[in-house]
């Protein structure tokens, strides 16, 4: 019997989050563990994966369309070594975040999110994936709203309201495929779906509901509260890898059901991404606190995922690939940002920007953590946000879609705007000096680390690309690239 | 069974009340409540166009994710409801605060 | 299952129209509380929906779990909304009459166009599509069971089953999570006689229904969901007569066990058929009806013991200190 790291992603979480439930005391060891063994798994996953290409497995022994088939491709597995990865590092910055009752709130919580993402990104059945999209949107709304207060309870329930709107969105569109081609699973569905009118009203129910979660544009209403008031870990997890899941489950029904029947819809896509690059990093330059600027910058970012779709048609690979990058980058990037704003909360007790004391120099690991995150988003070389934006560009310009670059191009000038800004006001010293608490070394260097990573990604570029590769995703897709 | 077909149409019907409930009325409880009768719509929706073959006994595979939605809705229902209820003891109304 | 009679139509016209009217009444009520009065009913005219589709165990599920607990959890809390000093301008009885959110025409063109796009994709649909029912009668005699809703909810597709125990789990961890002390239930007045003797009759009867409904679910309607809500009903009632909360408010490790039960017994049902079978989840042909019973059984303590907590107290050490 072959190795069961994927079946680990999914059961060990499940186990650990349970066992956290149990014994609250041991709660913050039993997470370390289970956080341990998903890195394992994954790379253990990674490795099958690179000899064996792409990894299926029938649950209960039932072949699609009767049973629910695990399967991971390149895409799957990237998306996977991301969790792992933020996860390890909301996980160690989380064991110095949390104390006493938080921590035993906090560990079955978390564990429930990682093992919703995993069981998401691993699943390839239509409603089997509206069960582990409600498994992640309770747990990261119960995630949003763990420190109390009444701006984290008012933003956690605003992401309840809308994250539940979505799923129910999302259900719609399974009923209606189901009731149109008879089928759950999306291998069987991508052979059988053909070009009528259900189907166009499906791409609508489903692509609202999922760009509800997504918050792309002009659905994104709910994510500045939330994400900006919930606690720092949580939103470095929520900005980080939640938004990326109904992305991935876009991704996944565009590519392989929807875009080859309805390919008009990518237009709509890629207009809806354009003004959530040029509104978000305008409204993060406008933000007073830090927390917010991060948060609408996450606004920004999705909408370079959504500028890739009008291009697919005719770049396919170099297009797909550049979201996939993108996302891949933000993920490790984004979680940095929000991180290193955490120490800084910490350190000063408030995260005015304008009033950021000389943090550069009392803080250097934060402050260089917030640089190199930076640096991704922006999209500066060398590093993943460069490769991903450069990816794009390549595509956008093959078409002579001039219009998707300037969007590019304004957009990384925007966000070196706002990053800039904060960077500026590190140096300088706040009108009233702020008495500093101390800020652990565990949680500086976890955001350090994934700032690092996010750079990182640029060099090992090559390498996960062909990673990307396995099994081919954008199979239907790269006549054109 | 041409009975589902009525009873689907009554389920789109009841999704649309209930999201047009959602984003107009202020008070969370509604809100709430909305979101489950639009929940039951789409369950509506999700049994009522199931068809099975001539002869057949009726489609289980819809009925098991309805039942599956069921369980998850109560779930979901009870969280929203603590939710509210700490929100409400927080600011003094059960409504979203900037509503 | 042959031609819809005229009385059926009729029937089904009325059932449906009941339904919108009561969702649409429920909606619009200035009445909080009437609203929740009429949702209940909705929910028990929806359990009728279902018999008339043929859905006997979504009936079940619906009338104890979509009308019943959610009925009492939407009570529960609107009390509690009252009694917690939520105050409002209009009195604590209702939100404001009549209130709109400026959002109102956008919502009314979104509703629009979303229920005539549905309507219209209903009305045009293709012929030919069957869906999976034939697969399931086709696989359903080495499932394990007879009745084909628990074999596809336990045994086809027990994934799903495995995600969603889990969802309640994460649920009641979720809302323990938000702060301390939010108990539903009311300050019990001293049970009477008579509630006692009706409780200690009830505690067996329950029981016993809970057992048959589980039991019965693997050649007829029933299941681990319904029999777990009737256990939560049973608790429920208990409850509110005043016995047995301490241990939900603050639960020991004992309790703890109960709620992880269910969840659990699929985990490890799970990582056993991959060690043993080579795959998640797939059951011996020949043990499969004992294996499925074994997790129902399992399941169904949990879906009790969460639901009643649920309603019945979400934090631990509420009074006596001791903590998580």
């Amino acid at each position: 019997m072959e190795a069961p790291w994927a079946q680990a992603l999914i059961l060990a979480p499940l186990a650990g989050a349970m066992s956290a439930f149990l014994w609250p005391h041991r709660a913050r060891a039993i997470g370390l563990v289970t956080m341990l063994l998903l890195v394992m798994s994954v790379a253990g996953l990674g490795i099958q994966m690179a000899r064996f290409g792409i990894y299926r497995h029938l649950v209960g022994g039932w072949a699609p369309p009767l049973g629910i088939e695990l399967y991971a491709d390149g895409l799957s597995l990237l998306l996977l070594a991301a969790t792992a990865v933020v996860g390890a590092g909301v996980s160690v910055y989380a064991a110095d975040y949390f104390r006493g009752h938080d921590a035993a709130h906090f560990w079955p919580l978390w564990l429930f999110l990682l093992a919703a993402l995993d069981a998401l990104f691993l699943s390839r059945d239509i409603f089997n994936i509206y069960v582990t999209l409600e498994l992640l949107g309770l747990a990261a709304v119960a995630l949003t709203g763990l420190g109390g207060g009444r701006d984290a309870l008012g933003g956690a329930m605003r992401y309840l309201l809308a994250t539940l709107l979505g799923s129910l969105l999302y259900l719609l569109g399974v009923a209606m495929l189901y009731h149109g081609f008879g089928a759950l699973d999306i291998g069987v569905l991508a052979l059988r779906i053909r070009p009528t009118p259900l189907v166009w009203a499906t791409l609508g129910l489903m692509g609202a509901g999922l760009c509800l979660k997504t918050a792309v544009f002009p659905l994104h209403f709910w994510l500045p509260p939330a994400h900006a008031n919930a606690p720092a870990p949580v939103s470095a997890a929520l900005s980080g890898l939640v938004v990326k899941a109904s992305l991935y489950v876009l991704l996944r029904m565009w590519i392989d059901v929807f875009g080859t029947v309805a390919a008009g819809a990518s237009v709509l896509f890629g207009v809806l991404g354009a003004v959530a690059v040029l509104w978000g990093s305008l409204q993060a330059l406008r933000q007073a606190r830090l927390k917010l600027l991060v948060a609408y910058s996450t606004v920004a970012q999705i909408g370079y995922l959504f500028l890739a779709f009008p291009l697919g048609a005719a770049s396919g690979w170099t297009a797909w690939g550049a979201v996939a990058y993108l996302a891949l980058s933000h993920a490790l990037a984004k979680a940095a940002m929000f991180l290193a704003t955490g120490n800084l909360l910490r350190f000063g007790g408030h995260d005015r920007i304008a009033d950021l004391d000389r943090v550069a120099q009392r803080l250097p690991l934060t402050t260089w953590a917030f640089a190199l995150a930076g640096v991704s988003i922006m999209g500066l070389p060398p590093s993943g946000g460069f490769v991903g934006k450069w990816l794009l560009l390549q595509a956008a310009l093959a078409q002579g879609r001039w219009g998707i670059a300037a969007v590019v191009v304004v957009g990384g000038l925007l966000a070196a705007a706002y990053v800039f800004r904060v960077l500026g006001h590190t140096f300088t010293q706040a009108p009233v000096p702020h008495e500093a608490r101390p800020v652990p070394a565990h949680m500086q260097w976890a955001a350090l680390l994934l700032a690092g990573g996010a750079v990182l990604l640029g060099f090992i570029a090559p390498f996960v690309l062909s990673m990307l590769r396995i099994g081919h995703p954008f199979a239907m897709w790269e006549a054109g690239s | 069974m041409t009975a589902g077909i009525v009873y689907a149409l009554v389920g789109a019907v009841l999704f649309g009340l209930g999201l047009y409930a959602l984003i107009v009325r202020p008070h969370l409880l509604r809100k709430i409540i909305a979101l489950n009768v639009m929940g039951s719509g789409t369950f509506l929706m999700l049994v009522g166009t199931g068809r099975s073959g001539v002869g057949l006994p009726p489609d289980a595979v819809p009925q098991a994710m309805v039942i599956t939605g069921i369980v998850v809705a109560v779930s979901a229902t009870a969280l929203a409801l603590t939710l509210m209820l700490r929100l409400a003891d927080e600011t003094g109304r059960a409504e979203l605060p900037g509503d | 299952m042959g031609a819809m009679t005229l009385l059926g139509w009729a029937f089904d016209g009325l059932v449906g129209t009941g339904l919108v009217w009561l969702a649409w009444r429920a909606l619009s009520s200035p009445s909080l509380y009437a609203a929740v009065v009429l949702f209940v009913a909705f929910g028990l005219l929806l359990t009728l929906a279902w018999v008339r589709l043929n859905a006997p165990d979504v009936a079940l599920a619906e009338a104890a779990i979509g009308a019943g607990l959610t009925g009492a959890l939407l009570l529960g809390a609107l009390a509690r909304l009252r009694g917690s000093g939520a105050r409002k301008a209009s009195g604590a009885h209702a939100d404001r009459p009549g209130a709109r959110i400026s959002a109102w025409p956008l919502a009314a063109t979104a509703t629009l166009a979303v229920v005539c796009g549905l309507a219209a994709t209903l009305i045009f649909r293709e012929p030919t599509t069957v869906g999976l029912g034939a697969e399931v009668t086709r696989n359903l005699p080495v499932s394990g069971v007879s009745n084909p809703v628990t074999a596809v909810l336990l045994n086809f597709r027990g994934y799903d089953t495995l995600l969603e125990t889990g969802v309640l789990l994460l649920a009641l961890i979720g809302a323990r999570s938000f702060g301390p002390a939010i108990d539903y239930a009311p300050e019990p007045a001293p049970a009477g006689p008579v509630l006692e003797a009706l409780a200690r009759f009830l505690v067996p009867l329950a029981i016993l229904v809970s057992g048959y409904l589980l039991w019965v679910g693997a050649y007829a309607p029933g299941g681990a969901f319904q029999a777990g809500a009737v256990l939560a009903a049973l608790g429920v009632v208990l409850v509110l007569s005043g016995q047995g909360r301490g241990r939900m408010t603050a639960p020991g490790l004992a309790v703890r066990f109960l709620f992880v039960l269910g969840p659990a017994a699929f985990v490890i049902m799970a990582a056993a058929t991959l060690a043993l079978q080579g795959r998640l989840l797939e059951y011996p042909p020949a043990h499969a009806g004992v294996l499925i019973l074994v997790l129902e059984a399992a399941a169904t303590l949990s879906i009790g013991a969460i639901l009643l907590a649920l309603f019945a107290g979400s934090s631990f050490g509420k009074d006596n200190g001791t903590g998580p």
